[in-house]
Order: structure tokens, then sequence, then C-alpha cells
């Protein structure tokens, strides 16, 4: 446990390196993020009505800056160290160390985020109530139940990160399976429109996937669309993802550590 | 130009080398617009319209801006300030200058990402889904006109792209800021003009003039008067406007070369 708290606390510190960077990749979300209010606004003020599928205008606007703000959280762009790591041999003495190699690339992703949360998407928060009114977490449950949601949310997006550049084990093409399942997250998981919005049978079909617990549950915990057992369930479906997602890791793992040693020695 | 197309055709056949390679990338860079478009399309039909225009009209500019940016970004690849700063960074630019042969030249057929071609697929796809929606009546002007603004918006943006390879002689690495004008700009481009705020449409109509490559020519195809009330012949200055910008860029670039050369590496 020590060596994880240890790893994820590099791994934070790390990003105080690349707080230029940071900055600007924070000024390019909030850009997007008024582009995205504003269509949003649009397509609102042409309905008419004061809500859509359970949003209002504030609703709608609070999710695109959600939205921006997640996105390096759970690296929804995508993410690169591990398959780097795998092309350039470095696995090779990553997996010869006392930890587990799961528990190696997860503490780091922690640490990676808690750092992203903090520079990257707390600050967007908080330019978007600067300049919008944005809506809040209805009430201390919900509050509360933001930890849990959003804890579960970067799990889940590590689990699918990881099983993704696991392929790299098999194949130098990783980068390009990499893109397309980026790609994929990025259109299920509700980054693009809130789900609710979507025909009833599409939303049904993307949550069917673990893409939905990476964004649009912990958005909608915090817009406080769900209440008791509706809101409870959602955080058991992110932790089965967990569970799922983790179980496939470590199978695929073991195969993929199989191969490695039988080719390279 | 000779030279120029037996550097591209070599670049080409070096990507084609690894063929599953180049089709797994394609196809992963492939879906992330048309899955974009499609989104929208789902949710549009809750909203009805977006600033008071349809689907297919929105989808004409979405098209338009894909086409132009997709073609630009494989042809001015080799300006793609994130892969020009690593030139910069590695030392690999200084070669260009010794060689007997244009360094613009050079420039260009340095780097053709062919793989982009995936997004100039899905943008003609989204153009062709307008043409079916919208009811476009078509003259011989508009037909003359359309490839001149098509040809505009890649100089356009490809202006852009200088401007932001430019930079790098004094930063080395690219500004953040440049994604904000051409990732930013042609997401902004991508719907009327009129859901934004006065000060982000002026912007964007006068300064950085996106708008008169998209939407005023847009205005024109689609027989929309314009909200704002700028004045017809605004629709016809796409060439002016996007050649212009290039003119600017390769004036700047020239600034830059002068400084990078003249600081003795």
């Amino acid at each position: 446990m020590q060596t994880y708290l240890a790893l994820a606390r590099l791994a934070f510190q790390r990003q105080f390196a690349y707080r230029a960077a940071n900055l600007a990749g924070l000024a390019t979300n909030a850009f997007f993020g008024a582009l995205r209010a504003y269509v949003l606004i649009a397509l609102f003020n042409a309905q008419g009505a004061e809500r859509v599928a359970g949003y209002s205008i504030r609703d709608a606007v609070t999710y695109t800056g959600l939205t921006q703000a997640l996105i390096a959280y759970i690296a929804l762009w995508g993410w690169w160290d591990m398959i780097r790591s795998i092309r350039t041999g470095e696995v090779a003495s990553d997996l010869s160390r006392p930890v587990d190699y799961f528990g190696y690339w997860c503490a780091q992703d922690v640490g990676r985020a808690a750092a992203h949360m903090l520079w990257r998407g707390l600050p967007m928060m908080a330019l978007y109530a600067l300049f919008y009114r944005i809506a809040l977490p209805p009430t201390v449950l919900h509050w509360l139940a933001l930890i849990p949601a959003l804890a579960l949310a970067l799990w889940v997006s590590f689990g699918w990160r990881f099983l993704v550049s696991l392929a790299a084990f098999w194949t130098h093409d990783a980068v390009g399976i990499g893109r397309a399942a980026w790609t994929l997250t990025v259109f299920l998981s509700g980054f693009l429109m809130p789900l609710a919005f979507l025909p009833p049978w599409m939303k049904a079909v993307m949550s069917l996937t673990p893409f939905p617990a990476m964004v649009n549950t912990p958005i909608e915990v915090y817009l406080g669309l769900m209440d008791g057992s509706a809101l409870l369930g959602a955080l058991a479906v992110q932790a089965f993802w967990v569970i799922v997602l983790y179980a496939l890791a470590q199978t695929v793992l073991a195969a993929g550590v199989r191969k490695l040693v039988i080719q390279g020695g | 130009m000779s030279l120029y197309l037996r550097l591209i055709s070599v670049s080409i056949r070096s990507q084609m080398q690894y063929r599953f390679s180049f089709v797994v990338d394609t196809l992963g860079s492939a879906f992330a617009t048309l899955l974009e478009f499609l989104t929208l399309a789902a949710v549009f039909s809750r909203f009805g319209s977006i600033g008071g225009w349809t689907l297919g009209e929105v989808a004409f500019l979405y098209g338009l801006v894909e086409i132009g940016f997709a073609t630009m970004d494989i042809v001015f690849s080799g300006f793609d300030p994130g892969y020009f700063s690593q030139q910069i960074r590695r030392g690999t630019f200084d070669q260009f200058l010794l060689r007997p042969v244009s360094l613009v030249l050079q420039m260009f057929s340095s780097e053709f990402i062919l793989r982009r071609v995936g997004r100039i697929a899905q943008g003609a796809a989204v153009f062709a889904i307008s043409l079916a929606l919208a009811h476009i009546a078509w003259t011989p002007g508009k037909l003359l006109y359309l490839p001149i603004v098509l040809v505009s918006v890649v100089a356009f943006f490809g202006g852009l792209f200088v401007i932001g390879a430019t930079s790098c002689f004094w930063t080395v690495e690219s500004l953040e800021v440049i994604n904000v004008f051409t990732y930013g700009g042609s997401a902004m481009l991508a719907y009327p003009m009129h859901i934004y705020g006065d000060w982000l449409r002026r912007f964007f109509t006068f300064v950085v003039p996106g708008a008169l490559l998209i939407y005023y020519p847009a205005l024109y195809f689609l027989d929309k008067p314009d909200p704002i009330g700028l004045p017809r012949f605004v629709s016809f200055l796409a060439p002016l406007a996007g050649f212009g910008v290039l003119a600017v860029a390769f004036a700047f670039w020239q600034v830059g070369v002068r400084k990078y050369t003249s600081t003795g590496t």
C-alpha cells in the first residue's frame, strides 16, 4: 500500500512540472466549453420548453462545463503512457518490479488524475461559475455522492485504458487501436451530448457499455437528476464495471506477459 | 511541382508499407467526426432546429468545414505546429536550410499524413447528408463558387497552421492558443454564427475571418438572409479572406526564418 501511495504521490507531483501546459490546456477547454454552451443554449431556445429530459438550460450549460472539466481527469482524449512503455521495452523492467503491474499503473493514474482535477477540473468549474450561473448539487447527499461517483468513474476509465493499452503486448499498431478506442469512448460516454437527450433506444444500447459510467453518471449525480435507489443503482453499475474491467485486465495481462516472455526471453 | 509530387509519393508509399497499420490508423481516426455529427442528429429530433437552421443546413456548414480542414490537415502536415515544434527541438529543421531546394517545398513535402484522409471522407459524408436534406437551389454561379470556397478554406486553415509553426521559431513549443483558432475555430464554424455571443462572432468575422469562409458563403448557397445584416457581397469574400490569411502567414514565416537563421543556432 505504501508503494502505491508513493507512486501516486510522485505522479501527482510530476504534473506540477507541466503547469504551463495545463494552464494552456485549461484555456482551450474553456473555449470549447463556451462553444458547446452556445450550441446547447441555441437548441433549448429553439425548443422553447423549460426542461428537456429533466435538464434545464442551466443544467445543460453546467453539463458542458462538467464534461470539459472531466477531460483531463479521466484522460478522455487518450492515454499513451503504458503503450509507450511497452513499445520502448521499459515494460520489461516494469514487470519485474515487486508490484502488481495493474496496481503500478493504477496508482500513478490516480496521482495524475488528482493533479488534473486540481489544475484543470476545479479551475474549469470556477471559470464557469464566473461567467455562467451554474447548477450545483441540490443536497448534501448529492455532494457526498459525488466522491464515490468520481472515484469510480476514474477507475472504470482506467480499467478500460489499461485493457486497451494491453494491445501493445501483441501488436505494433497499438496506437491505431488506441485511437479507435478513445474515439469510441468519447462517443459512448455521454461527453458529446447528455445521454438523456438521445433517443431512448440509443441510450439503452450505450448503457450496456462501461462508458456512460465514466462521464454521464458522475454528471447526473452532480446535477441531482437521480435520487435514492436510482442514485445507488448508478453507483453500483459503476462499481460493477470497475470489477469487470479489472478482472478482464488481469486475465488479458497474464496472457500478454506469457507472450512477451516467450518472444523476448 | 513534380519534385513535390515525387516526395509526397515517397511519403505515401512509406506510410502504406505497413498496410494493416495504415488501415487501422485511418479507421481509428475515421469515425470521430461522423459520430459527433450523428450525435447532433440524434438529439435534433428533440429540439427541431438551432438558431433557426435545420439539420440539413447545419450539415452544410459542418461538411464544408470538415472537408476543408481535413484537406488542409493533410496538405499542410509539414506545418502542423505540433510536428514542427518537434522538428525545431530535434534540430532536423536545420537540415532543410542546408539543402539546395526551396524551404517551403521541403516543408510541404516533409509530412503528408495520409491517415487523415478518413476525416475528408467523413466530411464528404456529412456534406452529402446536407445535400440530401437541405433543398439547395443550385445555380451555375453556386456550382462555380463551391470549389473556390473549398480551396479558400484550405488556404485559411493552412495559414493558421503556418502562423502556428512560425511561432515555434520564438517559443520552440507550439502555442496552445493556436489550437483555439484551428481546432476551436473549425468546431465553431460548424454551426451558424448567430448563435454565438457578439464578441466571439465579431472576432471570427473581422479578426480571424473564419466566418467569411464558411458561414457567409453558406448564406449564399442556402439562400438565407443574414440576421446580423451585413451586405450580400460579404458571401463572396471567401477567396480574399482565405488567401489573405495565407499571405500574411507566409510573410510572418519569412520573418521567422530570417530570425532563426540570423541568430546562428
